[in-house]
């Protein structure tokens, strides 16, 4: 009972947040309402008894990406965030067509498709333990392909930004 | 929800909830008194029992500026975006109070039917508190940008660049404990330290004074303050604060304070561990409380003797000396535990160390032969030593006075 009321506020939270995370004019207000929405669905991975996802979810998401956010807010002239311009979207029509085409092709499906357990699970509890154990033995290669990716990304970024910047000629 | 739920939840919480405010209040006049002190003045001597002339050395004093606070005019700029200004200090306060939950702290009731009770008892409470901790920033920066304020924004970009940079050396050096331990539950950590605390292992020590450093930065004490920094951007990202959202600042500011020092006495002080931790339920709740003090104490000392870091000078510490230094301090700490894994088991040592679990430390330090031991112990230290001498060479011959680029 209790879980159902929980389970009902955290997916009301998550669909206002993101709501407001597109509507809202404000970048600043925009991102913390995407934030409210990342911390609605890390509540909902806590009912879900996934804890290590939830933190993961919430040091991710709202500590890394949403801050990542705020700092390239910060970076652009608009820093008060106030844009009272409405922003003119052509594509309204080709994105709807693509999210349409994502929702019907691949998450329908996958739905469909997964043997979702019809009663309550109470005994499922994946640890921090297998999770880990999982990430180091058949995973080890994925996960180092994945970092190695990550790092290149970083470099290339860095060395992008540094590019773009007119060498100044030293007067020593 | 039926009443014993209640009851549990009562009973882990309300004393979190009185414990550590009531030491805030304590540490505030504590704080103000070492200060003057260093600084060769009186401080607070005045406010003690109200209606006598009992001053109690101003012990008084935190209870009169929380009667101020409350009653002084609460002033919102009118450029302000007034719900994020209103939002900022409730934000900077839940996420930690919320962190309190994680320490390993099991409170007991006077009733032997009422066992203790843990807040959130968590396998992976180590990964959470960094979790929530890092919600802190977020409440920094709307702070600083709802109030519309350049000094105030500052603030707040200075806070998010230290807190990011800082909080990567912060979780590195709690690895080397999770590597020792093989577990991310703050109970286990604490049960492992029986017998010997992390802090006097070579690795430990070594993450013990990064994470301190760190800690300070995170929760930008003195030297670290630079979001407030007063002679500088006139009080930071609460410029702009009266009243008592100033106060719901300054209080989340220092039950950070706590929080993060509790993290600390959990991975590196032995915890709870103590002489008679196990007379009483209490004892060990007492002996984590005292070890919080001393880094407290430890903190403000820390304040009242270090002049305030440059924003360059902030960011090469972090990345150029705490960042490789801690990253160099996993690298040797799992060779030292692979090394002492290979003697113990070639020495004809149990393997039910090794198979599941990973190196169990405690069972190894105490069967494994002293001198192996000694040497990684020694050979360890020496390599973390040298390393951290060089870096420092590295870093400071390129500190020099900063160039002004536009001020001229």
């Amino acid at each position: 009972m209790s879980q159902e009321v929980a389970f009902w506020i955290l997916s009301a939270m998550a669909v206002v947040g993101a709501l407001f995370a597109v509507r809202l004019r404000n970048l600043v207000h925009g991102v913390f309402s995407l934030l409210v929405f990342f911390a609605a669905v890390a509540g909902l991975f806590l009912l879900l008894m996934a804890e290590f996802i939830a933190a993961v979810q919430v040091l991710v998401y709202i500590g890394a990406v949403g801050i990542l956010l705020l700092f390239a807010i910060m970076l652009t002239e608009r820093v008060t965030g106030d844009d009272a311009r409405r922003v003119i979207s052509r594509g309204w029509f080709w994105g709807l067509l693509a999210a349409i085409a994502v929702f019907g092709m691949l998450l329908l499906p996958a739905i469909r498709q997964t043997d979702l357990p019809k009663t309550a699970q109470h005994d499922v509890k994946p640890s921090v333990k297998q999770l880990g154990k999982q990430l180091m033995n058949p995973y080890a290669v994925t996960l180092e392909v994945l970092a190695l990716l990550l790092t290149a990304a970083l470099i290339g970024t860095v060395a992008n930004a540094q590019g773009a910047k007119p060498k100044e000629e030293d007067p020593k | 929800m039926n009443l014993d739920l209640l009851k549990d939840i009562l009973i882990a919480t309300v004393p979190l909830l009185v414990i550590f405010p009531s030491l805030f209040a304590f540490t505030t006049w504590v704080e103000r008194k070492a200060l003057a002190r260093i600084q060769n003045r009186r401080g607070p001597n005045r406010v003690g029992i109200p209606c006598t002339r009992i001053s109690l050395f101003g012990l008084g004093q935190p209870a009169a500026d929380g009667i101020k606070m409350i009653f002084k005019e609460d002033i919102v700029p009118r450029g302000a975006d007034r719900f994020f200004h209103l939002l900022a200090p409730i934000l900077a306060l839940i996420p930690a109070m919320m962190v309190l939950c994680f320490l390993p702290l099991e409170f007991p009731f006077w009733n032997a039917q009422i066992k203790a009770m843990r807040a959130f008892a968590l396998d992976s409470a180590i990964v959470f508190f960094f979790a929530v901790t890092g919600l802190g920033t977020l409440a920094v920066f709307m702070a600083g940008w709802a109030s519309r304020n350049k000094y105030s924004l500052l603030g707040g970009m200075r806070a998010i660049a230290q807190m990011i940079s800082y909080e990567i050396p912060l979780v590195l050096s709690a690895v080397i404990i999770v590597m020792l331990v093989g577990s991310l539950n703050a109970a286990d950590i604490v049960r492992e330290q029986r017998f010997i605390w992390f802090v006097f292992t070579p690795w430990g020590f070594t993450a013990f004074v990064i994470f301190f450093i760190c800690a300070l930065a995170e929760t930008n004490r003195s030297p670290f303050d630079l979001p407030e920094a007063e002679s500088e951007i006139v009080a930071g990202y609460f410029t702009e604060y009266s009243g008592f959202k100033f106060a719901l600042f300054f209080l989340g500011e220092y039950i950070a304070i706590f929080a993060i020092s509790g993290l600390a006495v959990t991975l590196f002080l032995g915890g709870g561990n103590g002489p008679g931790a196990g007379l009483h339920p209490w004892v060990p709740i007492a002996w984590f409380l005292a070890k919080v003090c001393i880094l407290i104490a430890l903190m403000i000392w820390l304040r009242g003797t270090l002049p305030r870091l440059r924003v360059d000078q902030l960011m090469s510490f972090a990345w150029k000396f705490l960042l490789p230094l801690s990253l160099l301090n996993i690298l040797i700490t799992g060779a030292a535990l692979h090394l002492l894994a290979a003697v113990h088991l070639h020495g004809g040592g149990q393997l039910d160390a090794l198979t599941d679990r990973k190196v169990d430390f405690n069972q190894i330090i105490e069967a494994g032969n002293p001198w192996v031991i000694g040497g990684l112990w020694v050979g360890s230290l020496l390599i973390l030593y040298v390393a951290a001498r060089g870096l420092d060479n590295l870093t400071r011959s390129k500190v020099r006075p900063r160039e002004y680029k536009y001020a001229e």
